[in-house]
């Protein structure tokens, strides 16, 4: 480029060339001819005053180049300098012997001068300017012209000035052409050099930035030290594999990526069992059965998390749950998959420690239960022995006692089981009545030793849902048995059916104590007790609702609750209505 | 005819054994033997051939559903009820009994009359044919 440049500088310098460059040939040939004849003693001033005038007009014309070239240095007043130049050495040639003066010939430095302007009428002015330069003798020297060849001489030598300034105009025409040409080229090229350079340098500024972003990806990939994440392409060949990969499956990068497919570290029993659920053909109808049985649900565009089992470089085995995404280019066609698998032994171990616990703890407290429930009814029924009333009183109030702890010890059991998702249920198709009245049936006694009003508004026909009797009976055994002890003597517990869309609704009002309002998002809370009830002494743990609340959401319903405190409570029970014909879930 | 019908009872809890035992009583049964653990009670079932079973499941050495396993592996025992007593009240562990192949299925705590009225009928049902409903006890 900066050759290219130097070009150009030249041919433009060469084109227009300050005044004063074009000035001092004229100058130094005129300087040399004034020494000449100060110099020369055949040579003289034949008339001092023109030749003066003429030195006037040389140092006129040079100082004007030397003014322009300074300050403006391509103006085009410039070319009066020529014309000053010819007329001082009409002067001066005056001066010198006149038209036998040796001097005569330094017009043509002038006329060049003006012969290469771009325009033809500079020729014209050449020839003019000469003509009126050649005849100076003549017109104002004191020396008329003696006859018509001193006149012709001062149109025919303007006139070859003039054609040898019309072939240097012409020249100077094409010259200034090729250099306009080459000044075009040169600029292209300068603007297409620029253009590739600004392409050059964003390209090289993306190539900064998807360095920069390769170095944030490796970065959190590398800080990923806990779980493995492996990428692979569409045939599951790995390209992708961080140190939690290294650390878990005890290979390093280089040899897996482009060397492993993914599936090699799962085991082959649980891939073909996935395939089997998928209902892929047997054999080699579908292409690597055991990578597509990974990533059939990713493939589809859904992530999907589950547990796999991987097998180690030294042969053993992990838990792991993997999460599979799909990776995908511009345009968002899948070109891979990746696979961020966590170690979930230590879980597993907790959880098995965890039911191994609920189940030792649920036994332990049972078993003594059973002991003291089956001897207090053997005391009871005891037909050898009977006991006193006072005795038969006692004996309830330690059989109540022993069935409140063994309820206690039920609802952790299930408390438990909700939290590990083991709880399961026995789903039929289900009349909501008789559930209904079974609970206010159950409660009927307690409500009555309570002093309070217990009723149930039923529907007359017949409303079906799909469930698990027992859960579903316990829920309302719950919601029921908890409005009582809630409600003081002489209140009321109403119970209501009715049909709201798609939904069965079971509501449950009372006029207890009621709830806080600030309180009522932590009511299904596991051991959560309002603070209505611990002032009131109500018994309990806060276990009820909370199993309430899993049981109606196992059921797919929802469990609300709308309370004031003072006034009462109503919970709100919504299961999702079916018909008779309805296939159980499974 | 229910007292010529022999029982064996199984259960580590002293307190426990003794219910049953006064259960079976209560049924007109004839215990052959009770026992705190497994092994020894499947020892008794090889030698007394009993008609019914009442096992615990949770029992040192052999727990209930090894000694319901090896029962229903014995061709010899194969007309023996097995009747198993346990605290483990989840779907997956009454699953795992039937599984075992009990016949029937009972959580504590039990009230020992409804366990001699279930062991009666239980009874009283296989006596009427192979084809009759075994009555399934309540969960709890």
């Amino acid at each position: 480029m900066n050759a290219v440049s130097a070009l150009v500088r030249r041919y433009i310098f060469i084109e227009n060339p300050s005044p004063l460059v074009r000035q001092l040939p004229t100058v130094i040939i005129f300087t040399g001819a004034v020494l000449l004849v100060l110099l020369l003693p055949d040579l003289d001033f034949s008339d001092p005053t023109a030749a003066a005038a003429g030195v006037g007009g040389m140092v006129l014309a040079t100082l004007l180049a030397v003014t322009f070239s300074v300050y403006t240095p391509t103006t085009r007043v410039a070319i009066i300098i020529p014309f000053i130049d010819l007329f001082a050495i009409g002067f001066f040639r005056m001066g010198t012997g006149g038209v036998t003066s040796l001097f005569g010939g330094m017009i043509i430095l002038a006329v060049v001068w003006i012969a290469n302007q771009p325009r033809r009428r500079y020729i014209v002015f050449a020839g003019i300017a000469t003509s009126i330069a050649l005849t100076l003798p003549y017109t104002i020297g004191g020396t008329p012209a003696q006859n018509s060849t001193d006149w012709l001489r001062g149109v025919i030598t303007p006139i070859v000035f003039a054609c040898a300034a019309a072939v240097i105009n012409e020249m100077s025409r094409q010259a200034s052409g090729r250099v306009q040409a080459i000044h075009e080229l040169a600029e292209e090229r300068d603007v297409m050099l620029r253009g590739a350079v600004d392409y050059a340098e964003r390209l090289s500024e993306n190539e900064d930035r998807l360095r920069a972003a390769d170095r944030l990806t490796r970065s959190v990939l590398d800080a990923v030290t806990e779980q493995s994440v492996i990428g692979t392409d569409v045939t599951g060949l790995i390209d992708v594999w961080n140190p939690g990969a290294e650390k878990m499956l005890g290979l390093r990068a280089v040899q897996t990526q482009g060397r492993r497919f993914v599936h090699e570290f799962h085991v082959a029993d649980e891939l073909l069992a996935r395939s089997a659920e998928l209902n892929y053909p047997p054999g080699e109808t579908v292409l690597n059965p055991g990578f597509s049985a990974l990533v059939e649900t990713a493939r589809l565009g859904t992530p999907e998390v589950r547990q796999w089992t991987y097998m180690r470089a030294d042969g053993t085995s992990l838990s792991v749950e993997v999460a599979v995404t799909r990776r995908v280019d511009e345009h968002g066609s899948t070109v891979g998959y990746i696979f961020v698998a966590t170690d979930v032994t230590h879980a597993l171990e907790v959880s098995r420690l965890k039911d191994e616990f609920v189940g030792l703890i649920s036994h332990e407290l049972r078993t003594p239960l059973s002991s003291i429930l089956g001897y207090l009814e053997l005391l009871r029924d005891d037909e050898e022995h009977p006991l006193s009333d006072e005795q038969v009183q006692y004996l309830g109030v330690a059989e109540r006692n022993a069935h409140r702890l063994l309820r206690l010890v039920g609802d952790l059991l299930f408390t438990a089981q909700v939290g590990s998702s083991t709880f399961s249920l026995d789903t039929t198709v289900l009349e909501i009545a008789p559930i209904i009245n079974a609970s206010v049936e159950s409660a009927t006694p307690t409500a009555g030793n309570a002093g309070v009003a217990l009723s149930a508004s039923l529907p007359d026909e017949p409303l079906y849902v799909l469930g698990d009797a027992q859960r579903l009976g316990q829920a309302c055994d719950n919601i029921i048995s908890n409005a009582i002890k809630f409600t003081p003597r002489g209140g009321s517990v109403t119970i209501t059916v009715a049909v709201d869309g798609s939904a069965v609704v079971i509501t449950i009002t009372d006029t207890g104590m009621g709830i806080p309002e600030e309180e009522l998002d932590q009511l299904f809370a596991r051991f959560f007790r309002a603070s209505t009830a611990t002032r009131a002494a109500v018994p309990g743990v806060g276990l009820g609702l909370s199993i309430t609340k899993a049981i109606i959401a196992a059921h797919h319903g929802e469990l609300d609750v709308e309370s004031e405190v003072g006034v009462g409570t109503s919970f709100i029970l919504r299961l999702p209505l079916t018909t008779p014909a309805a296939v159980p879930a499974s | 005819m229910a007292d010529n019908l022999k029982v064996v009872v199984a259960d580590d809890d002293e307190d426990i054994r003794s219910l049953i035992v006064i259960a079976v009583r209560k049924a007109n049964l004839t215990l052959m033997a009770d026992l705190p653990d497994g092994s020894s009670a499947l020892e008794a079932v090889r030698e007394h051939k009993p008609d019914l079973v009442l096992l615990d499941v949770s029992m040192p050495g052999l727990n209930g559903l090894e000694v319901t396993s090896a029962i229903r592996a014995d061709p010899e025992l194969a007309k023996a009820m097995v009747f198993i007593l346990s605290a483990a009240v989840d779907d997956t562990a009454v699953a795992a009994g039937f599984a075992a192949g009990a016949d029937a299925y009972m959580t504590k705590p039990f009230s020992p009359n409804t366990l001699a009225a279930q062991l009666t009928a239980l009874i009283a049902s296989t006596a009427s044919g192979p084809t009759a409903d075994v009555p399934q006890p309540p969960t709890q």
